[in-house]
């Protein structure tokens, strides 16, 4: 229970910026001459990912219902569509984005809106943390049975205790994480929970240069035969 | 000449438009303090706390131990709760919290402490 207070106090904090931001923004409309659809731009930017997060964690709630269908998913598709949702935040950032497939377009099983939030909270944590002019990287490479998703930041490498969470799968709860400030790890909660819903295995890469969060899914048996 | 520091560059600007005089903003300390090391000395200086790399205390430490940017004042930007605590003897003259503060206040500090 406590455990639980304290991850629940962690979130309310991460989720307290997006809201200070919109505030302020709003509060600066006023003062500006020119420019004005720029700020309106932000907000609805800003006010977009805070929803997102509140909805991942009602979805998290609702895991244990089993509601969440598992099906053949397309992963190109979804890294398509999730990086077209993120491009614009990347360049406002000063950050490139590149997306890179060395696999064949094969499905795997999964839940299309929990992959999604999966691979949309490792690139917002990669755009968090890497530093101005540079790059994340959203890889996704074939394995016999499986299909893996790296997302790679050079940013401050991940603390050893949350590297530790990650390899087993399962951040226990958000932590505030100091050597990355700004950050919960709530997109890393996040998309532990969704990863052990969906058989995923989850984990991360320290690098001396940044960190690589990965997702590793099975691949769809049941569409095999229909895959490129 | 004023420094805004916070990783948040939304917010950085949104507080740099409400300083109506010419501001920087940078997104860690380290950036702000090769600025000032370059000769690039503000005459205030709106301060987040959680940054990424060294934090605002860190960099509030390194402006106080040098002669020339001791008396540099700043103010804190941060969400964190700081009531009841005197941070003057670090040359903080102000904090705000960023949930609550104004336009205004943030005008106001820049009218006072920049030239």
């Amino acid at each position: 229970m406590e455990k639980e207070v304290d991850g629940i106090l962690v979130a309310a904090h991460e989720l307290k910026a997006p809201l200070a931001v919109m505030r302020q923004l709003a509060l600066s409309l006023p003062e500006m001459d020119f420019g004005g659809e720029h700020i309106r731009s932000e907000m609805v930017s800003v006010s977009e990912r805070a929803i997102k997060q509140v909805n991942d964690l009602t979805k998290i709630r609702r895991l244990d219902d089993g509601l969440f269908k598992m099906e053949p998913v397309a992963v190109r598709e979804v890294c398509d569509a999730v990086s077209r949702e993120l491009e614009y935040l990347f360049k406002y950032n000063r950050r490139d984005l590149n997306v890179r497939y060395s696999n064949r377009a094969r499905l795997v099983t999964a839940n299309r809106d929990l992959l999604y939030s999966v691979i949309y909270n490792f690139l917002l944590n990669a755009m968090h943390y890497s530093g101005d002019e540079t790059r994340a990287e959203l890889v996704v490479k074939d394995f016999r049975d499986a299909v893996k998703i790296i997302v790679r930041d050079f940013g401050p490498t991940l603390p050893i205790d949350v590297w530790r969470e990650m390899k087993r799968g399962w951040v226990e709860k958000p932590t505030s994480i100091a050597m990355r400030p700004g950050s919960s790890g709530l997109g890393l909660f996040i998309a532990s929970r969704f990863s052990r819903y969906m058989n995923a295995e989850v984990g991360a890469v320290r690098h001396r240069d940044g960190t690589s969060l990965y997702v590793t899914l099975p691949i769809s048996k049941q569409a095999s035969l229909f895959s490129v | 000449m004023i420094f805004v520091i916070d990783d948040d560059e939304i917010m950085a600007e949104a507080i740099a438009l409400n300083c109506k005089k010419k501001a920087q903003i940078f997104s860690n300390a380290i950036m702000a303090m090769t600025a000032i090391n370059e000769g690039l000395v503000p005459d205030l200086i709106f301060l987040d706390i959680l940054l990424d790399g060294p934090d605002g205390f860190t960099f509030l430490n390194e402006l106080v131990s040098y002669s020339d940017t001791a008396k540099i004042p700043v103010v804190i930007i941060s969400s964190l709760d700081f009531s009841g605590r005197d941070l003057s003897e670090y040359g903080v003259v102000g904090i705000l919290e960023k949930e609550k503060m104004l336009p205004s206040e943030i005008y106001e500090y820049a009218e006072r402490y920049s030239k």
